[in-house]
C-alpha cells in the first residue's frame, strides 16, 4: 500500500518525476499504465515494502527505499551490474526444485538489477517467494512485476528484481508500454531506476525496457521494439538513457529496425551464444551509445553451467537461457541530459 | 522404448505429476521433441503445470512433421483455446506443406470464438498462402475487422 500511495502522491512531478498517466507521442506507444495495483496484488505475503526501511526515502520524489548503506560486497561502489534473464517457465514447478532455485538465487545475487522474463503462473506469490529466498542471507532485494501478458490463454509476466542496497526504483515510473495496434505479443514492461549513491542528483538514471518477443513473429516485433525504444528516448526531456533488454529471439543480425536507431549499441554479438545449448544468441542488452556513456564496456554471458559445474541437463532445469549482463558507472556521464 | 516415446506416453498418464514431468522433459529436450508436436498440443488442454511446459516446448520445436497435418487439423476446432491456438500455429509453421489446411484455417478466421485463434489463423494463412475463394473471402472480412491485429494479419495474408 505504501508504494501505491507514493506513486499516487508523487506522480504529479515532484523533482520532475514521471506521472504514470503521461502521454507519450509516438506511432506505437500512446500511454503507460501504472502497475501499482498489480504490484500490490502480487504481494500477498507482504514480503516487499513491508519493512520500515522502505519508508525512509533518502531523497525527494518517488524514489523510495531503505536508507543509504555501504555498497554490497558484490561489486565496486562506483559501478552497477544489470542483467537480463529468461528463467524458462518460472512458476510453481521450478520453485519446487531446490537445486534449480539455488542456482537462480546465486545468479541473481551477482547483479544489482535484473530483468526477468517468463514468469508463468496463475499464483501471485512466485516473486515474493523468490525474494524470500534471495533475502534469506540478509540481502535486501525487492521486485516489481508486470501484468500477465500474451495473446493466448498461456500468459507470462515480466519482473525487475533489484538490490535495494544498491538501486532505487522511481516508483512513479513503472508501467507497461501501450500498444494500441497490438504489434507485440507481450508489450514491454518499463521502469526507471538509479544507483543508490551519496549524491542522488548526480546519479545515473535510466529506463529499463524489459521484453520477450514471440518467436513466430520476430521480424515484426523487433521493428515494433525499435519504435518503443525511440518513443522511450523522448518520453521525458530529462532522461536520455534507455536500455532495452530481454529475450528478443533474434541475434544481432536479426534486429531489423533496431539496427537503424542512430548510435545504437548491443552488447552480445560476434558469435557469442546466450542459450544453455549454446547455439542461439537471443538475449541482449541494447542502448544508444552516445547517450549512455555510463556503459563501461564490460559485459558477458553468465554461463551458470560452467560457473556451478552443472551437467547440461541440470543447467537446462534452471533455464534454457543464460543471463546476459553489462556494467555501468553509477554517475551520470558529464554533459548528459541525465 | 526411447525417452521421447516414454515421455509421450506419460503425457497420457492419470497422475498429473507424471504428466507435468513428461511435458517438462519434452520441453527441456528442445527441438528433439518435434515428433511429439501433436501430443504437446493436446497437452495444452491439461492443468496448469502440464500446460505451461507444453506451451513452452511448442515455442521451441519449430515446424512439426508434415505427417502431423491431419492430427493438427482435427485440433483446430478444439473447445480449448490454447489447443486450438497451437494447432493453428504449427500448421502455419509448416507453410506451403500445410496448404491443404487453408479451408480449415479460413473457418477459424471467420468462426473461432477466440480472438487469439482468429488472429493466429490469419497469420498462418499468411505463411501458407490463401488461394481458395472461401478463404480469401474470410480474410477480406477479417481485414475490415475492428481488431487492428486481425485486420493487419488478414491484410498481410491477402497481399
Amino acid at each position: 500500500m505504501f508504494w501505491l500511495i507514493v506513486a499516487l502522491l508523487t506522480g504529479g512531478g515532484v523533482s520532475g518525476l514521471l506521472n504514470p498517466d503521461w502521454p507519450i507521442v509516438g506511432p506505437l506507444v500512446t500511454s503507460v499504465k501504472t502497475q501499482a495495483i498489480e504490484y500490490k496484488n502480487q504481494n500477498p505475503l507482504g514480503l516487499v515494502g513491508g519493512d520500515a526501511g522502505h519508508e525512509s526515502a533518502n531523497t525527494a520524489g518517488a524514489y523510495a527505499g531503505p536508507p543509504v548503506q555501504s555498497a554490497s560486497a558484490l561489486g565496486p561502489n562506483d559501478k552497477i551490474l544489470m542483467a537480463t534473464f529468461n528463467i524458462q517457465v518460472f512458476g510453481e514447478s521450478k520453485l519446487r526444485k531446490p537445486e534449480a532455485m539455488a542456482v537462480i538465487v546465486e545468479v541473481i545475487r551477482k547483479f544489482d538489477v535484473i530483468a526477468i522474463q517468463e514468469v508463468r503462473a496463475k499464483a501471485d506469490d512466485i516473486l515474493p517467494r523468490l525474494i524470500a529466498e534471495l533475502n534469506a542471507d540478509g540481502s535486501r532485494y525487492d521486485f516489481i512485476i508486470g501484468p500477465r501478458l500474451g495473446r493466448s490463454v498461456s500468459k507470462e509476466q515480466y519482473a525487475f528484481v533489484y538490490d535495494t542496497n544498491r538501486i532505487e526504483l522511481d516508483s512513479a515510473s513503472v508501467g507497461t508500454i501501450g500498444d494500441p495496434a497490438d504489434l507485440l505479443h507481450r508489450a514491454p514492461f518499463i521502469a526507471r531506476f538509479r544507483p543508490r549513491t551519496t549524491d542522488p542528483d548526480r546519479a545515473f538514471t535510466f529506463w529499463l525496457v524489459n521484453t520477450h518477443t514471440d518467436p513466430d513473429d520476430v521480424p515484426e516485433e523487433v521493428n515494433a521494439l525499435a519504435q518503443v525504444f525511440q518513443v522511450m528516448q523522448t518520453a521525458r526531456p530529462d532522461e536520455d538513457d534507455v536500455i532495452l533488454l530481454g529475450d528478443l529471439n533474434a541475434n544481432e543480425q536479426q534486429l531489423g529496425d533496431i539496427r537503424k536507431i542512430p548510435g545504437v549499441q548491443w552488447v552480445v554479438g560476434g558469435g557469442v551464444m546466450t542459450n544453455t545449448r549454446q547455439n542461439k544468441a537471443y538475449d541482449n542488452i541494447i542502448f544508444c551509445a552516445p547517450a549512455t556513456q555510463e556503459f563501461t564496456g564490460k559485459w558477458n554471458v553468465l554461463n551458470f553451467e560452467q560457473e556451478f559445474n552443472l551437467s547440461r541437463e541440470e543447467a537446462l532445469r534452471v533455464s534454457d537461457h543464460f543471463p546476459v549482463w553489462a556494467e555501468f558507472d553509477v554517475w551520470e556521464s558529464s554533459g548528459a541530459v541525465h | 522404448m526411447d525417452d521421447q516415446q516414454k515421455w509421450r506416453l506419460e503425457l497420457q498418464n492419470s497422475n498429473v505429476e507424471i504428466r507435468a514431468t513428461a511435458a517438462e522433459n519434452l520441453c527441456l529436450a528442445g527441438s528433439d521433441s518435434v515428433a511429439a508436436a501433436v501430443d504437446l498440443v493436446v497437452a495444452c488442454g491439461d492443468v496448469e503445470d502440464v500446460q505451461n511446459w507444453a506451451a513452452a516446448a511448442l515455442e521451441d520445436i519449430g515446424a512439426p512433421p508434415v505427417d502431423s497435418v491431419d492430427a493438427l487439423e482435427s485440433l483446430v476446432s478444439s473447445s480449448d483455446p490454447l489447443v486450438s491456438y497451437w494447432a493453428v500455429t504449427l500448421l502455419g509453421r509448416l507453410g506451403v506443406d500445410a496448404s491443404r489446411s487453408q479451408v480449415i484455417l479460413g473457418k477459424a478466421v471467420s468462426d473461432s470464438p477466440h480472438p487469439s485463434v482468429q488472429e493466429r489463423a490469419a497469420w498462418a494463412l499468411g505463411k501458407i498462402g490463401a488461394t481458395e475463394a472461401s478463404v480469401v473471402e474470410s480474410l477480406k472480412k477479417a481485414a475490415a475487422s475492428d481488431s487492428p491485429r486481425l485486420a493487419n494479419l488478414a491484410s498481410r495474408a491477402l497481399a
